[in-house]
């Protein structure tokens, strides 16, 4: 027994120093981020000898930070808006209704999970310039809803199966149908599943890069946090300090969330891939 | 009347509720893959008005020599195949670890997990800096070879280093996958075994594996998925590079149609790269769910 302890110890100090070796290099990339060029240049595993702020506020004017920072915020939330809307109530009524017309309809709307983007890439973009979707965000978060709703109504399908039809007949007798009874009644008790979309589609839509790429890279003004920072490293090859300062903006917003949400974020992830 | 009345009104709803996701899939994945079909049987640069029906002379020549195609579909197989197996291997091992439940369990978890939250471009960016900069200060004060090797300028290395990139992005989604799965396998079967005299290891390949299948299905197939599209992680860290030696099937298409303007050549590639994963896909959910046990 004692052995055995003492080599619990010694696993879980091995585990420790192999998951700060695992985060090193982000740590590297904060440090860095807060360096003189010619320190960058000398010496990247030494600490900053003074912490430079001058970086941040250079690239926070230079890439206009906070209007990023509104694109992505609305790209997602119309994205995730609609992905959740459209899927939901049709979920519901494909889940509902027994019919040839209805498995036919679901198996049309979730093959697509099975089309790689790359496939496609080129006549989604033409066909998003058609409808004058491109160039915009709120063209590009109005793209997500079909691209997300495969998954989505595959996962909801799957719970609203397990939601007893008798809960629709009493909401029936009480005089609600339709919408009504579906709002009222039945999303209220898709919360969880909901939580997991929300989560699983946000990590997705927030981090999307080719998309973006071809949708809305034309002007400053519509770029996502991603983009800007890929086209600015693009220019800043060896200006690795102002790199380093974009990189830790760009992905700062997700350590701080997953920081706060880590238990729900964990198991969301978790609960999408079993499911989908 | 009435009864027909209340169905017309069903079927209105039915309508209602479905006609929505039916048209953001047919927008999005129906009508473009359609269009994608009839562009691959043309020559066409994007600006003239009117693309010129070649056949299959697109696939033709993808088959018959095109040597980009050619190395980036064997450099996709090589990193889709290692990816699979180390990335499953690994997540599995240290899965097995952090069920021990150490003291530190949620925070090596949550260590693991971190990077998976991040951007693949981004992180891409990130290990750049680190093979780049990093590696060279590293090497000046460990005097370590390991550090002076040139992990993006040659071939094989620069391989690697993908391949490598994408594990550590990665890993922690597999990595929570399979403690769930571990945690679902009961313990009084462990203790059976453990009565009945069978050894750790003995008790891993006849008892946690087989019951990790539903895990290992989930997990092969998300890996198969997500390798055979490898595309922003080679964009940011090696650019195709050295010698246009690490583009993936992916990155390849990308490349034809937007950087070469070769509309209808690149969405023949597209519709290759369509097929061979609906193959693969069809090939590997069968097989594997054929092999799942119930616990």
């Amino acid at each position: 027994m004692k052995t055995n302890r003492a080599g619990r110890i010694v696993l879980e100090v091995v585990m420790v120093i192999l998951s700060l070796i695992f985060l090193y290099p982000l740590f590297l990339t904060i440090i860095n981020s807060l360096k003189s060029f010619s320190e960058v240049m000398t010496d990247v595993i030494a600490l900053p000898k003074s912490l430079v702020f001058e970086n941040y506020s250079y690239v926070w004017n230079f890439i206009n930070y906070p209007r990023l920072f509104l694109n992505n915020a609305v790209i997602t939330i119309l994205g995730l808006a609609g992905i959740i809307l459209v899927s939901s109530i049709a979920a519901y009524k494909l889940a509902r209704t027994k019919s040839r017309t209805s498995s036919i309809i679901y198996f049309l709307c979730i093959m697509p999970m099975l089309i790689p983007f790359q496939s496609i890439m080129l006549t989604v973009l033409q066909m998003a310039k058609n409808l004058h979707l491109s160039e915009s965000t709120w063209g590009l978060g109005i793209m997500y809803w079909g691209f997300g709703a495969p998954l989505a109504l595959f996962i909801y399908h799957g719970f609203v199966k397990g939601i007893p039809k008798e809960i629709d007949e009493s909401a029936t007798i009480d005089g609600a149908s339709g919408f009504r009874l579906f709002f009222s009644v039945i999303f209220p008790l898709l919360k969880s599943v909901t939580t997991t979309i929300i989560i699983i589609d946000v990590m997705w839509i927030w981090n999307d890069f080719l998309l973006p790429l071809l949708m809305v890279n034309g002007s400053p003004d519509t770029k996502t946090l991603t983009l800007a920072a890929y086209t600015f490293v693009g220019q800043y090859t060896s200006d690795w300090q102002y790199a380093m300062t974009a990189m830790v903006m760009a992905v700062l917003p997700s350590i701080v969330v997953f920081i706060f949400l880590q238990k729900y974020i964990v198991k969301g992830v978790v609960a999408g891939a079993v499911k989908g | 009347m009435f009864k027909q009345g209340r169905r017309r009104a069903e079927r209105l709803e039915f309508g209602a509720f479905t006609l929505p996701i039916l048209i953001c899939v047919i927008a999005v994945f129906y009508y473009p893959f359609i269009m994608t079909i009839r562009y691959s049987l043309t020559k066409w640069n994007g600006i003239s008005k009117h693309p010129k029906f070649v056949g299959l002379d697109n696939f033709k020549q993808i088959f018959m020599g095109d040597a980009n195609f050619t190395h980036a579909a064997w450099f996709t197989v090589k990193y889709a195949v290692l990816y699979i197996i180390l990335v499953n291997v690994l997540a599995i091992l240290l899965a097995l670890v952090l069920d021990m439940k150490l003291k530190s369990t949620n925070w090596l978890r949550a260590a693991f997990f971190i990077p998976y939250i991040l951007s693949l471009v981004i992180v891409g960016f990130i290990w750049k800096f680190i093979f780049m900069q990093g590696f060279e200060s590293l090497g000046a004060s460990t005097g370590w070879g390991i550090f002076q090797l040139s992990w993006l300028g040659e071939p094989g290395l620069a391989f690697i280093s993908v391949l490598f990139v994408s594990l550590w992005q990665s890993i922690g989604f597999y990595l929570v996958i399979y403690i769930a799965g571990l945690q679902s396998v009961p313990d009084d079967l462990k203790e059976a075994a453990t009565v009945d005299g069978a050894g750790p290891v003995r008790r891993f390949f006849n008892i946690t594996l087989p019951l990790l299948a539903p895990s290992i299905t989930i997990s092969v197939f998300m890996a198969l998925t997500n390798s055979i599209k490898v595309f922003d992680v080679i964009l940011s860290l090696t650019g195709g590079g050295p010698g246009g030696t690490t583009y993936s099937v992916a990155y390849d298409i990308y490349r034809d149609t937007f950087q070469n303007n070769l509309y209808g050549y690149g969405t023949a590639k597209a519709l290759i790269l369509f097929v061979a994963v609906l193959v693969i896909t069809v090939i590997q959910l069968t097989i594997f769910k054929r092999r799942e046990v119930e616990a």
